[in-house]
């Protein structure tokens, strides 16, 4: 091979050169000018998600109004992504109050329009037809909801919680429950697990929750919670933060006030969740009678 | 070396330039090419691929390989005349695919990747239409893909 191939072969070589700089050089700029899109999409996103969160924590209830029938009252909703479908419900009625923790399917945007719509249908039906009783707020709920979203080829809309109505006027308290978590806290450290309907709210049409009585004595406390509190996973192990490590943390502070012992169970479950990603909506409420 | 064994397949040499050496087997119809030099100048490229063409009107190829992994040089106007001049006119003659193995390095990979970049910009995308090419690691992938292809047709 002559010096002229030679030649050739490195002016080939330095416009190769150039030509893929150039051509790096361009997908750098577009690498950027598309991250820097994303970026402001993504402030966009956060911001509105920010915003609807802050309107969905300020529609949450006045826990004050429980505290006009019992002892104490707290409650804390801390949805995965600052919105979500994990909210309490508490409304008066002319003989006492209605209230409860429900949990929407999912989490995020559709598990909050899910929420407030269902909490809207409660506040509904005990407006405008006057019921408090809380096996008819079920039944009905859950026929409205199945009605609404199964119609809608959505039938994965459900629901679980739990609904209590105290009458001042007998001092009873009756529940009705979809799959929701209670447990009910004795002075002496003494818990019970309260029963409920193995059936979600909106999955089926016809489904007919059943209504428990309870008899408290003062210094009884309520506790509430969603299944987010009790499936964190955390902990040196990264295992659940379970139910039976709630149940340990209210016996063993059974003498706790409710909100005490509400931001008692927050700092325990920030403490199990470290750095780990929250992995559900979380919400509880305490009662103390 | 006159022939070449692949995948139990004889391919026979046709022809052997300084930069290029060219093969075919006549069950397969299928040619392979493979670059003998870091560099190809545009003259040779040329003259190796008119003879393909030439040999497609002959023996009714359907199938060209282009064995690039040698090669450490990529050129844009010996590119450019292959998709522009050459390619759009084998299609008509029954070459139905053209599969490329390029060398085992990233740099070149991008060269071809910015080559064709700017032969799109310079021709549109519609400069792709035709025969079919595909990039492959070896010629038994090639000649695998051949075969698959022929059955399916």
């Amino acid at each position: 091979m002559d010096v002229s191939y030679f030649k050739e072969q490195l002016q080939a070589k330095e416009d190769m050169l150039a030509q893929t700089t150039n051509f790096l050089v361009k997908i750098q700029h577009d690498l950027e000018k598309n991250n820097n899109e994303l970026l402001l999409a993504n402030k966009d996103i956060f911001d509105s998600i920010s915003f609807a969160g802050l309107i969905q924590k300020s529609l949450l209830p006045d826990s004050d109004i429980l505290k006009i029938f019992f002892k104490d009252a707290s409650y804390k909703v801390i949805q995965q992504i600052g919105i979500g479908g994990d909210t309490v419900f508490i409304k008066n009625t002319n003989k006492g109050v209605v209230f409860g923790l429900l949990d929407s399917t999912g989490h995020g945007i559709p598990a909050a329009l899910l929420s407030i719509s269902g909490t809207l249908l409660l506040k509904e039906l005990m407006t405008s037809m006057e019921i408090d009783n809380p096996q008819t707020l079920l039944n009905l709920l859950n026929y409205q909801l199945h009605k609404t979203f199964d119609n809608n080829k959505m039938s994965i809309a459900h629901k679980e919680g739990v609904i209590f109505s105290y009458s001042s006027t007998q001092n009873s308290l009756t529940y009705s429950s979809a799959k929701g978590r209670a447990l009910l806290l004795h002075q002496n450290g003494e818990i019970e697990e309260l029963a409920n309907t193995k059936k979600s709210i909106g999955e089926q049409d016809n489904t007919e929750f059943e209504l428990f009585e309870i008899s408290i004595t003062d210094g009884d406390k309520l506790i509430m919670y969603s299944d987010g509190l009790t499936d964190q996973f955390g902990g040196d192990k990264n295992k659940k933060f379970s139910r039976e490590r709630l149940k340990n943390i209210v016996s063993k502070r059974s003498t706790e006030g409710a909100s005490s012992l509400v931001n008692t169970i927050e700092e325990e479950f920030a403490l199990w969740k470290k750095e780990n990603i929250q992995t559900d909506d979380v919400s509880f409420m305490i009662i103390e009678f | 070396m006159t022939t070449l064994n692949v995948k139990g397949y004889e391919f026979t040499l046709e022809n052997k330039g300084a930069f290029s050496s060219l093969y075919f087997n006549e069950q397969l119809k299928m040619a392979i090419c493979f670059a003998e030099e870091e560099y190809i100048p545009i003259d040779s490229f040329k003259e190796m691929f008119l003879h393909i063409s030439v040999m497609i009107d002959k023996t009714e190829i359907k199938h060209l390989v282009f064995d690039k992994q040698k090669l450490r040089t990529f050129h844009q106007p010996s590119m450019e005349w292959y998709f522009a001049v050459w390619k759009p006119s084998m299609k008509s003659k029954g070459l139905i695919s053209h599969y490329k193995i390029l060398p085992k390095l990233i740099w070149f990979e991008k060269a071809v990747e910015a080559g064709k970049y700017e032969i799109f910009q310079k021709f549109s995308k519609e400069i792709l239409n035709g025969i079919t090419i595909t990039y492959v690691n070896s010629i038994e992938q090639a000649i695998e893909n051949s075969l698959l292809n022929d059955t399916k047709v």
